[in-house]
């Protein structure tokens, strides 16, 4: 039996319609224009006459719409072993060894059969990693809290750009414990580069010695784990992202690092983060407790700090207003770099996000 | 010789076999998945660990994917990530061979 892989340019009208049809055929029908635009490759298998039996996409580091048709003759999982496996051989001809995969629980088996590891389960779907670097290596990347400390936080921050707010929020979890992890939102997508706002980050706590800054990486509040925060999308889609995202953390970072604590602030003003909270506090309990800390007001006034306030006062050119918004090394970083920022906003960069 | 970049050879298909090579700290690791690592597993991972010897390799982490690869194709897909790895794709070490 001689099946094929070859391409599928979903650009065309005709294929992506066969695409789509042997797609709903079995059961996947979401082909919203986010889902499908980050498409960079799709591949169909065709057997010998010529009919799709098998396909597979991707999507920067995530392999996706994948569905086969079930062969009576040849062994089980077969053509899904051949698809998998020419996405890989893809993706490492363009330097990539390192690919996620979401699905629902029931294709669990079939993806680590194939040497996929798991690392956050809901009872919606999971997601699973293959290759290297991986979270382990992620995690011994990280700095290892000294032997004797007990009580071991963590705060996860997207800090576009670090405020007055953030710092309250790190000093608190400090004082109150001997170690201190916080991580920064990898995603680079904000009006601050990811490189600007960890250097912020360091740059504003670096008094505070039980503190740890760190790259939050593919792993916490990614593009991965977490699109809704990045992109608008359905109470649902949120729900189910936000979920996925607390127990890997609970999984994959706190159990094994001994995080007993996390730290959020109460989100009045963001819709998305709100809900991401109230998913952190169904989840990461007994082992893991949430501490939500009243977010911090700006002096004399009932205004809580946010980031996104300082991003609208950077828009209106009011940057000197900002000096009670933002510590000091923040505010001589917008001061200096002013003129940059404004350029990315005129150039579309949005700002009312997070 | 040090491994250059992570590389990846061989498939998921029956039969054969997916080796990922990667730099490594010391030693050779395995991380092997196989529906016969019980009763193979240490002579597949003899039998890619001869190939990394004959090319110098001393430390690297070894992904493997066995779907039943019999030693020829074992040791064929060990030598093209060997290669990959050091970046001697156009070069044959055909005494490995």
């Amino acid at each position: 039996m001689v099946e094929a892989i070859k391409d599928l340019y979903l650009s065309s009208p005709p294929v992506k319609r066969q695409w789509e049809n042997f797609l709903k055929k079995r059961g996947i029908d979401d082909f919203a224009s986010q889902e499908t635009a980050s498409i960079d490759q799709t591949i169909g298998l065709f057997d010998e006459q010529d009919q799709l039996v098998g396909t597979g996409s991707i999507a920067g580091q995530t392999i996706k719409y994948i569905a086969v048709e079930d062969d009576a003759h040849a062994a089980s999982g077969a053509r899904f072993n051949q698809v998998v496996s020419a996405l890989e051989n893809r993706l490492a001809e363009q330097g990539c060894f390192h690919l996620f995969v979401f699905t629902k629980p029931k294709y669990q088996a079939a993806f680590e059969h194939v040497g996929f590891k798991t690392l956050a389960k809901t009872d919606y779907g999971l997601i699973l990693e293959k290759g290297t670097p991986n979270i382990d290596s992620y995690r011994q990347g990280l700095k290892q809290r000294p032997a004797t400390a007990k009580t071991v936080a963590a705060i996860v921050m997207n800090a576009n750009p670090f405020t007055k707010g953030h710092r309250y929020l790190v000093e608190k979890a400090a004082r109150e414990n001997d170690w201190v992890y916080v991580f920064v939102v990898n995603q680079d997508v904000s009006l601050f580069t990811t490189k600007e706002r960890t250097d912020l980050v360091r740059e504003g706590t670096k008094d505070l010695t039980n503190v740890a800054v760190e790259n939050g990486g593919d792993y916490m509040v990614s593009y991965l784990s977490f699109p809704a925060y990045f992109v608008k999308d359905q109470d649902q889609a949120i729900a189910y992202q936000t979920a996925l995202d607390a127990s890997l953390f609970k999984e994959q970072l706190a159990k094994p690092l001994g995080i007993q604590k996390r730290y959020v602030g109460t989100e009045p003003l963001s819709h998305t983060t709100a809900l991401y909270n109230e998913a952190l506090k169904n989840i990461l309990p007994p082992e893991v407790l949430v501490e939500e800390v009243p977010r911090l007001k700006a002096s004399g006034s009932d205004q809580v700090v946010s980031a996104t306030e300082v991003r609208q006062k950077i828009k209106e050119e009011q940057v000197n207003d900002l000096a009670q918004l933002v510590p000091e090394s923040t505010f001589d970083f917008i001061k200096e770099n002013q003129k940059r920022l404004q350029e990315r906003i005129l150039k579309g960069q949005q700002i009312n996000g997070n | 010789m040090e491994i250059k970049q992570t590389a990846l050879a061989g498939t998921l298909e029956s039969s054969d076999i997916q080796i990922m090579l990667s730099e490594g700290s010391d030693g050779i690791h395995f991380d092997l998945t196989s529906d016969v690592k019980k009763q193979f597993g240490d002579d597949i991972m003899a039998t890619i660990k001869d190939v990394l010897a004959a090319y110098d390799i001393e430390k690297a982490n070894v992904k493997v994917i066995d779907k039943g690869a019999l030693t020829p194709v074992i040791k064929a897909r060990a030598i093209t990530v060997a290669q990959r790895a050091l970046d001697l794709k156009d070069q044959p070490n055909w005494e490995v061979l």
